[in-house]
């Protein structure tokens, strides 16, 4: 099946148009009749107990209609992991205490957004400060701050990964180092901020119009909290500006806008300020590494073990799977015979950190790449070689955690060690550095506890040959909308403008877990696929008896024309079996349903991608600053099926992985994030952006609809290792806490003159 | 007190009474139904509120609505001519130079300021013209490559 | 949030004048308003009476006054500076400066008078005018006067403006011959603020190759913008040379008063003082010996 008619095209994004008019209407732009707006009131300190709260004199203030503060919810506790009660611990409406700067405290709903900002400074709280902790090497002290009630130690979750016999296997090396590395914040920086549009009605129905990432975890997560019924509650994504994983869990506008609507009955809307999103909503989480690394003195990698300490934060949020993925992710892409690790969460009182692009993996990925360019250098080895000799193949088992089965690491590592080759003698002061990678293809967890399949397609087929696809993925600009119409039109054998998408709506759309952990492509495309499948089976039914060809014949339908695959001058035009169809259904719609679920798929995901990156940098040695000259990917993410999407990863990525290696970073004072604002953090624009090179790789993950798998995230493992190997190789000092920023290479480059002396 | 403020945007003039604090941009989205500029920052820097005053691309959020007085301003809203795409905007659909689409209306406008003053810009002069505006999702480069491509005339004459 | 105030908008510089003096409590001065409207929308300036001066078209200039220079008017845009023939062709540091300011959008509405203004010792045009050896005329009802740049800024955000003062003209007096600039400034990403700024105007004697005058003049390096005086005097009357610049670098750095914030420490910035003096001051010779 090599010839496609629509996937592997090049296409215009399904809502292209109207994103290019300025059309598109995203939750920021929405306004409702009788509309409210809101404001949220946070905590300024980091720890503090809430001793008293006056909101009358914000109440008399003309033009506010509401104000709600813990006492008016139910006093529940959010929590993505719902499996886990002891990690539901959020309130969002903080009732007795606050754990970082931006906890919110009250909320007010009044005519304008600055009526609603000035009840908020009316708003009178007494705190009692408590002590506060900020490190997590200090916060896992006995004599620290308790953050929760019965969390000893500030220990929020520990993991533990393990496989062979990493001590006795240390003992066999001819070469064993140990680092300590340290991996900074990073926020999403998605252009629209976390927006929702609450409006509760009269019956008791709640509907809220919101930025996600997935708006039945919304739909579900506000029912636990507002004490609604599920189906009472109708999540609708809008066109998303982004979410880069900060949007898929219950935020404070979302849970705010519904409280104060629930008051009112009347629609309200809360925009945060970009100062509150780099503030107040979850970011990467901060990472201490130990990483100890053993070979032979061939290369060969005959054990790792690692130790890792994040900042969780003052909640959980998703920190436990970044945790766990790092801890995988440490082992990725290598065949690594015995592997140990011990991952620890520690609660913080800082801003909670959580799922953000990669979700731990650029931070293992940045230790691992470092850790072996150091390694190989000692073992007189070239970088590329070690990484070939240690490579994760096809079909390969990582013990008692993963199957990989399409691994494309070796075409990449051949394509990228070309590519370098090309690029012939540097000039001086200019290095190139590489590094590899591998992400997951969406996740195999169910800490949710959904009883619902992870994704589910619908696919109705009208009298005039229009598809209705309905899907829970949620359209974030990654380009889901395009590439799951592409897979239904090729599946069922239609025209890529034939079909229509229905998506993020809880209200038409069957449940999906939502565009997170690189997940929409395989899981939700093997749903689409399984729809369109069924819609067409009952086509084929019925084309079959209309043609009574001999059985020994194929049928198939491509481009709207059924015929014997054989012969395919014999057939019948698509319109003409959809209105026999119908007509044999009683008049009803062609009716296609598909879900997946992924089953005994090990303990992380059913697919993996793998990509090599190579980064060009140039340093100025005598102030450290450093240019990112170009980068080279070669990204293997199966069957292509969208390839300006896929594009668009491979480039969008850079700008936000070579950002985390390079210049973004949330320094604190106290807690008190230092830059919430785009004057003072850093990030690259375009005329900071290298020429990006794409390798183009072919392959085929049989887990994949049609063959494909993850491009998302993957991407953004590699560059803050590649760089820090690139700068290595420019002017051989290595730093090993992100981000590396121009003074820390100049203070490097310094303190190895002073060695050197 | 309102003032009285006369412009023309998108080519049809307008008489309104706005607050002096009001801001451009607020003007054009919440009086004129124009949401195509967005807000994404307070300080003037992400770009996404880009229009184009007196042929200038202003941050539309960093301006009184009342200095625009007088003046002619444009927005992507005035960019299609009724069904006919700018070739802008054909470009970037060709080349893909947007995804999530936030920023996309700043960037159209920042591009078409920068092709109005000089129709044959270089690579690095498209860079400069779209520096402010932050794109999370695309990494610029299909945005310059689409910028290129109306440059090089693949498309219609750039108005 | 921008609280409400009360709006004036004069056409005439009289009118601006007049306003000043009638609302001299708890109010600003606005021109294109890039930076005053990031303080407004803060809540860290509530003026009660704004006065707009963007619409003075009498203050838009740019002039060149044969013997005297140049001449602009405090409400010229950066982009009209950095587009202007007479400021390429005679004061091209001036544009370069200007066309690395910051963004366009900002170029396109800010003025070069509400950048001196605003009194940012990161910002780039007071380095750049502080070494070109520029004035400021400033008026009021009761009259004018003449402000050397460098007299500008006595402390941290502010100006030498009286309260009822308005600055009205940048003047830049003609470049004597074999006289090269150059300014440059150092940031993490492209046009972003200075983390450091640093010019430097060399005049070579005719004839011979002695540094006849040198100004150095550094931004973001200490609360305001500043002469490196002491740095200028182990170049100036003698014959420049490499290790003559790396001195002066040197002795840059120690004059320097930068602060340490979240994008440098003062270590770090004394660093780039060093480095940056020489480069520039090698920078503005070569262009010197050519001139």
């Amino acid at each position: 099946m090599s010839n496609y008619t629509v996937i592997g095209k090049r296409v215009h994004r399904i809502d292209g148009t109207e994103k290019v008019t300025g059309n598109a209407k995203f939750t920021f732009d929405l306004v409702l009749s009788n509309m409210l707006y809101g404001k949220i009131l946070r905590s300024p300190h980091p720890h503090a107990k809430i001793v008293n709260l006056d909101t009358t004199q914000a109440e008399k203030l003309i033009g506010v209609k509401a104000v709600v503060t813990g006492k008016d919810t139910l006093g529940r506790k959010n929590g993505i992991w719902r499996r886990f009660p002891e990690l539901c611990d959020e309130e969002i409406l903080c009732r007795a205490k606050v754990r970082f700067v931006g906890d919110p405290v009250a909320a007010v709903a009044a005519i304008d957004e600055d009526t609603a900002e000035e009840a908020c400074q009316l708003i009178r709280v007494e705190y009692e400060e408590l002590p506060a902790v900020f490190d997590p090497l200090e916060a896992i002290k006995e004599e620290a701050p308790q953050i929760h009630e019965g969390v000893e130690l500030n220990i929020n979750v520990t993991r533990h990964i393990e496989w062979g016999d990493v001590d006795e296997a240390f003992k066999r090396c001819d070469y064993v180092r140990e680092d300590r590395f340290k991996t900074s914040s990073q926020h999403h920086v998605c252009m629209e901020t976390h927006d929702a549009v609450a409006s509760f009605d009269y019956n008791g129905k709640l509907t809220v119009w919101t930025s996600t990432q997935s708006s039945y975890y919304i739909q579900r997560l506000l029912a636990d909290m507002l004490g609604l019924r599920e189906g009472d509650i109708r999540v609708i994504k809008p066109p998303t500006g982004g979410g880069f994983g900060s949007k898929f869990e219950l935020d404070s506008a979302q849970f705010c806008a519904s409280v104060l609507s629930m008051k009112l009955c009347r629609p309200v809307k809360i925009v945060l300020t970009r100062a509150e999103e780099f503030t107040a909503t979850k970011r990467r989480t901060p990472m201490h590494y130990f990483s100890k690394l053993g070979a032979k003195k061939d290369g060969t990698f005959l054990a790792k073990e690692v130790r890792v300490l994040t900042e969780g934060g003052a909640y959980t949020g998703m920190g436990a799977t970044a945790l766990y993925l790092t801890g995988f992710f440490s082992s990725f892409p290598y065949k690594f015979p015995n592997y140990r690790y011990d991952g620890y969460r520690v609660y913080t009182n800082t801003a909670p950190t959580s799922a953000c692009r990669g979700f731990g993996a650029p931070q293992s990925t940045f230790v691992g790449e470092s850790q072996i360019d150091m390694l190989a250098e000692a073992l007189g080895i070239d970088p590329i070689e070690i990484r070939r000799k240690n490579g994760m193949t096809p079909n390969y088992e990582v013990p008692g955690q993963a199957f990989i089965q399409s691994c494309e690491l070796h075409q990449c590592l051949d394509k990228t060690e070309e590519q370098i080759k090309q690029r012939g003698k540097l000039p001086p002061n200019h290095g190139i550095g590489v590094a590899c990678y591998g992400f997951m293809s969406g996740g195999i967890f169910n800490w949710f506890d959904t009883p619902y399949a992870f994704s589910s397609a619908l696919v109705r087929i009208n009298i005039d040959g229009k598809v209705d696809l309905f899907t829970g993925a949620c359209e974030i600009g990654q380009g889901s909308d395009t590439t799951l119409s592409m897979i239904c039109a090729e599946e069922l054998g239609v025209r890529l403008e034939d079909i229509r998408i229905h998506s993020g709506d809880t209200g038409i759309c069957p449940a999906d877990l939502g565009s997170w952990g690189s997940r929409e492509t395989l899981m939700n495309g093997n749903a689409v696929k399984m729809a369109a499948a069924d819609a067409k089976r009952q086509l084929m039914a019925f084309a079959a008896a209309k043609l009574g060809a001999n059985i020994v014949y194929d049928l198939n339908m491509t481009d709207r024309w059924f015929h014997l695959v054989d012969r395919p001058e014999r057939g019948f035009s698509y319109y003409d079996i959809v209105k026999g169809v119908i007509r044999g259904n009683d008049g009803e719609a062609i009716i296609g349903r598909g879900h997946y679920t992924p089953h005994r798929k090990g303990m992380i995901s059913p697919a993996y991608s793998f990509g090599v990156q190579a980064v060009e940098v140039e340093v100025d040695p005598e102030t450290g600053r450093y240019k990112l000259v170009n980068v080279s990917t070669a990204h293997g993410s199966g069957k292509v099926i969208n390839p300006v999407g896929i594009e668009g990863q491979l480039e969008g990525a850079i700008m936000m992985a070579g950002g985390y290696g390079f210049c973004e970073d949330q320094p604190m004072d106290n807690g008190k994030i230092l830059n919430p604002s785009f004057d003072d953090y850093k990030l690259i624009r375009s005329l900071d952006m290298p020429e990006v090179k794409i390798l183009e790789i072919e392959s085929y993950e049989p887990e994949g609809p049609f063959g494909a798998k993850e491009a998302g995230e993957g991407l953004t493992n590699p560059t803050a290792g590649a760089i820090g190997n690139a700068i290595y190789k420019a002017i051989g000092v290595r730093i090993n806490d992100l981000p590396i920023t121009p003074e820390k290479v100049f203070r490097a480059l310094r303190e190895k003159e002073n060695q050197g002396k | 007190m309102k003032k009285e403020l006369r412009f023309t945007v998108n080519g049809e003039a307008y008489e309104l009474y706005v607050k002096p604090k009001s801001l451009l941009m607020d003007v054009l989205r919440d009086q004129l139904g124009l949401t195509g500029a967005k807000r994404s920052c307070d300080t003037h820097t992400c770009g996404t509120c880009t229009v184009i005053l007196n042929g200038l691309a202003v941050n539309s959020c960093s301006i009184l609505a009342l200095q625009a007085n007088g003046g002619e301003v444009l927005t992507v809203e005035g960019l299609a001519e009724k069904t006919k795409l700018h070739p802008l905007q054909k470009a970037f659909l060709d080349y893909g130079s947007f995804q999530c689409g936030f920023c996309t209306p700043g960037m159209l406008m920042a591009a078409k300021a920068l092709l109005d003053k000089n129709p044959k810009p270089s690579k690095e002069q498209i860079k400069e013209a779209i520096d402010a505006n932050i794109c999370r999702c695309t990494g610029y480069n299909s945005v310059i490559r689409a910028v290129t491509a109306v440059v090089n005339g693949e498309y219609e004459e750039a108005k | 949030m921008i609280r409400d105030f009360e709006y004036f908008a004069p056409k005439t510089l009289e009118e601006a004048l007049t306003l000043l003096d009638k609302y001299r409590d708890n109010r600003k001065i606005i021109a294109g308003g890039q930076s005053l409207l990031k303080l407004m929308r803060h809540g860290l300036v509530n003026p009660q009476y704004l006065i707009d001066i963007k619409g003075i078209f009498d203050l838009n200039y740019i002039k060149s006054e044969a013997k005297k220079g140049l001449r602009i008017g405090a409400l010229t845009t950066h982009w009209a500076i950095e587009e202007s023939p007479l400021v390429r062709n005679g004061f091209s540091i001036l544009a370069e400066m200007e066309r690395k300011l910051a963004f366009i959008q900002i170029r396109n509405w800010g003025t070069i008078g509400g950048n001196l203004c605003h009194a940012d010792p990161a910002q780039d045009p007071a380095p750049v005018l502080m070494v070109l050896n520029a004035t400021l005329r400033t008026v009021s009802l009761k009259g004018e006067r003449t402000i050397a740049v460098e007299d500008f800024f006595p402390d941290y955000l502010q100006t030498a403006l009286g309260p009822n003062e308005l600055l009205a003209e940048i003047q830049v007096p003609t470049v004597p011959s074999h006289t090269g600039t150059a300014y440059t400034k150092f940031n993490i990403i492209e046009n972003d603020l200075a983390t450091v700024g640093v010019a430097v105007s060399i005049t070579l004697s005719p004839g011979a190759d002695e540094c006849q005058d040198i100004r150095i003049a550094l931004g973001a390096s200490a609360p305001t913008p500043m002469r490196a005086k002491r740095a200028e005097a182990v170049l100036r009357g003698k014959k420049i040379t490499d290790d003559l610049l790396t001195e002066a670098g040197e002795v840059a750095s120690a004059e320097a008063e930068p602060l340490s914030d979240i994008n440098a420490s003062e270590e770090y910035r004394r660093q780039l003082v060093k480095v940056l003096v020489k480069r520039i001051g090698k920078e503005a010779l070569t262009k010197a010996k050519q001139a």
